[in-house]
């Protein structure tokens, strides 16, 4: 296991690795704490790779893999937008776009008691927070933060949703903003939700505003900051 | 059952409220007009009778393939023309693999009954021996993506693939004229298919309110749209086939959704037209291509030896002469000394009339370079002549060698070949191409020879 790691593990950081390769040694880091995010794996003292993508670091201590797909894996505290399927008598069923369905505890809200559990009819779009996720369990969620407050989660009312990969959610939720997101800004005024699990909200006054920031959300996967304000100008020309 | 719970596609009630107040003001999610359709991109495959549509995100593939089979005994002789619809799981979450639901079940409906009711394809010409032997024209349609609206795209596929299918041409023969024999494509070009006239589907979606009608609807305005028309019409405003499905509408609803139907489709025609079209003239270039570039090398042949002297060029005259006359004594009566045969052997390009002209009759090996040359220049046709040419050079090397020139490089000998026959070279492009680059070798030549 040495041998392969030939260089320090901070060289991995912001470089492409593929599933096995392993990225960390934890006996060169003592009495360190790492919080390892998706992707990731422990095996004793070496961190492996389990997805394809770029390694990521933050500070102070966070690693993970970053990978673009229309699928979604669940990983702890991502934000997430979830849509009701069933509801029984503890949880309720949501569909996250993940290999298995969400679990949201029917308390998992603020002030929640058996009382006033909430009645979600079934297609309501929720922000959620994600609590567990374990492989082959199926995902714990919440519309709570960590201290209980209820911080912007649970239904979002009207507007429209549509589905995007994750690498553009990801995109979207970056700081500083991203340009698609400035340049709409700048013109119209809406407001959006983004799921990193690939799926956006958007509301606005009018459905011309909406329908105009999700096409241009959309196109603007694959542009460059510079094209992407090309072409909201674009868009923005046609409907004035 | 919880991971096809967890994969299917679903539809949020915000999505829905808002494709239906949008579409209150006229405004589609992307971006369209109401009575806007999609780009439409027609690509056709290697093979006759394979095209592939793509309507927005929505992507099919149309394949048409024939053979024989025994004719209905109500219709001995008509051939017969079936669609085999498949919608492949990667289209979408809720496609299974096998047998698909009663939407592809509709959708091969809709497009039979547009092109066999209306009488598209005329199946009378598919008949070979009346009660006996007939035609039997299968279309697949494989869905490959599903972005709303398969069955126009289904549709434009059939089409495009009806029109670029080739048949094989039979003829009956034999002792007693019943034997049916077919010819390959290398000795007869096979036939296309009679389309009297081209039925198009156009889809309408109509919402709770009566006035709100789209065309072309995708995937989300299909999950909430309350009814449906699919319109087959042709281009000569006749309507071919008209399926409806859901909420009720008024009678001058559909009479205006025909009408704008006969409009789109006027188009769509345009479009596959133009786009087979392309797909035919392309092919028809590809044949015709090996005779272009004989020319062409010709010509440059020509140019290029005038560079050398006199001599050379009128020899090259008299081998052009020959070439369009392709007779076997000129080759053989062509005057030319034997020393002169030989400094234009080092690495001129006339190298080629030397060839022909074989007054080194004391060289065993240049005559049968020469009819191997001539079987070639005549055999126009020929494909094996590749084979043949290679023999013809690997003798030539041979026969410099022996003749104890100052025999170059072996480019030379291989461009002289070239040069010589043209028409070889053309029809065996990619044996010769690695070894040889005729320009640049003819240019090294020139300069080698001053």
């Amino acid at each position: 296991m040495e041998n392969k790691q030939s260089s320090s593990p901070a060289s991995f950081v912001d470089s492409t690795v593929v599933p096995g390769d392993v990225v960390l040694d934890l006996s060169s880091m003592t009495s360190q704490t790492i919080k390892l995010g998706g992707g990731l794996r422990q095996d004793c003292d070496a961190i492996s790779a389990m997805k394809a993508g770029t390694l990521r670091f933050s500070k102070p201590n966070k690693y993970w893999i970053e990978s673009s797909q229309k699928r979604y894996v669940p990983c702890v505290e991502d934000t997430i937008l979830g849509i009701v399927v069933d509801s029984k008598a503890d949880n309720f069923l949501i569909d996250i776009k993940g290999p298995a369905m969400g679990f949201l505890p029917v308390l998992a809200f603020e002030g929640g008691t058996r009382r006033n559990i909430p009645k979600f009819e079934v297609g309501t779009l929720l922000y959620l927070r994600v609590v567990k996720a374990n492989s082959g369990m199926n995902p714990e969620l919440s519309c709570t933060d960590a201290s209980g407050k209820a911080a912007e989660f649970g239904p979002l009312k009207d507007g429209y949703m549509f589905e995007t990969s994750t690498g553009l959610s990801r995109k979207l939720l970056s700081s500083p903003t991203c340009p698609v997101l400035e340049a709409l800004g700048k013109k119209l005024s809406f407001e959006i939700a983004v799921g990193l699990n690939g799926r956006v909200w958007v509301n606005a006054a009018s459905p011309d505003t909406i329908v105009v920031v999700a096409n241009a959300i959309m196109n603007s996967e694959s542009l460059s900051g510079a094209q992407q304000i090309i072409m909201v100008d674009h868009l923005l020309k046609n409907i004035q | 059952m919880d991971a096809r719970l967890a994969n299917t596609w679903r539809l949020t009630l915000n999505e829905k409220n808002f494709i239906k107040t949008a579409l209150l003001s006229e405004i589609r999610i992307d971006g369209r007009k109401p009575f806007e359709f999609r780009n439409i991109s027609i690509n056709f495959g290697r093979e006759d009778g394979s095209a592939e549509v793509q309507l927005g995100q929505t992507r099919v593939m149309g394949i048409v393939t024939a053979k024989f089979v025994q004719p209905y005994r109500d219709r001995p002789n008509e051939g017969t023309l079936a669609i085999y619809p498949e919608f492949s799981p990667m289209a979408d979450p809720s496609f299974e693999a096998g047998r698909s639901g009663e939407s592809a079940v509709e959708l091969g409906r809709i497009i039979d009954r547009g092109l066999r009711e209306s009488r598209a394809v005329d199946t009378e010409s598919l008949c070979i021996v009346a009660g006996k032997l007939v035609w039997a024209i299968r279309i697949d349609i494989l869905i490959l993506d599903n972005g709303g609206n398969l069955v126009d795209a289904a549709n434009i596929a059939a089409l495009a693939a009806l029109m670029t299918f080739r048949r094989p041409e039979c003829s009956l023969g034999g002792e007693d004229g019943l034997e049916v024999i077919i010819h390959p494509p290398e000795m007869r070009d096979p036939l296309p298919l009679i389309v009297h006239h081209l039925p198009i589907a156009i889809t309408f979606g109509f919402f709770i309110d009566e006035n709100v009608v789209v065309i072309d609807p995708i995937l989300n305005e299909e999950a909430v749209m309350a009814g449906r028309m699919i319109a087959t019409v042709n281009a000569n405003g006749d309507i071919c086939a008209i399926q409806k499905a859901g909420e009720g509408v008024s009678q001058r609803v559909i009479m205006q959704c025909l009408q704008l139907a006969i409009t789109k489709a006027a188009d769509i025609t345009k479009q596959i037209k133009a786009a087979v079209e392309a797909y035919n003239s392309e092919r028809a270039l590809q044949k015709i291509k090996r005779e272009t570039t004989c020319v062409g090398n010709n010509v440059k042949g020509d140019q290029n030896q005038t560079l050398d002297n006199k001599g050379i060029s009128e020899l090259v005259g008299k081998y052009m002469e020959r070439l369009k006359l392709i007779s076997v004594e000129s080759y053989a009566s062509q005057n030319i000394s034997a020393e002169e045969t030989k400094s234009l052997r080092r690495g001129t390009d006339s190298n080629c009339i030397k060839f022909n002209s074989t007054p080194l009759s004391w060289d065993p090996y240049s005559k049968c370079v020469d009819l191997e040359f001539l079987k070639a220049s005549v055999a126009l046709q020929g494909l094996s002549t590749a084979s043949e040419e290679k023999e013809a050079t690997g003798k030539e090397k041979g026969s410099e060698a022996e003749s104890a020139g100052p025999y170059e490089d072996v480019n030379s000998k291989w461009s002289a070949v070239d040069a010589s026959t043209t028409e070889m070279h053309v029809i065996g492009p990619k044996t010769l191409k690695d070894a040889v680059k005729p320009k640049n070798k003819r240019k090294k030549k020139a300069s080698s020879v001053i």
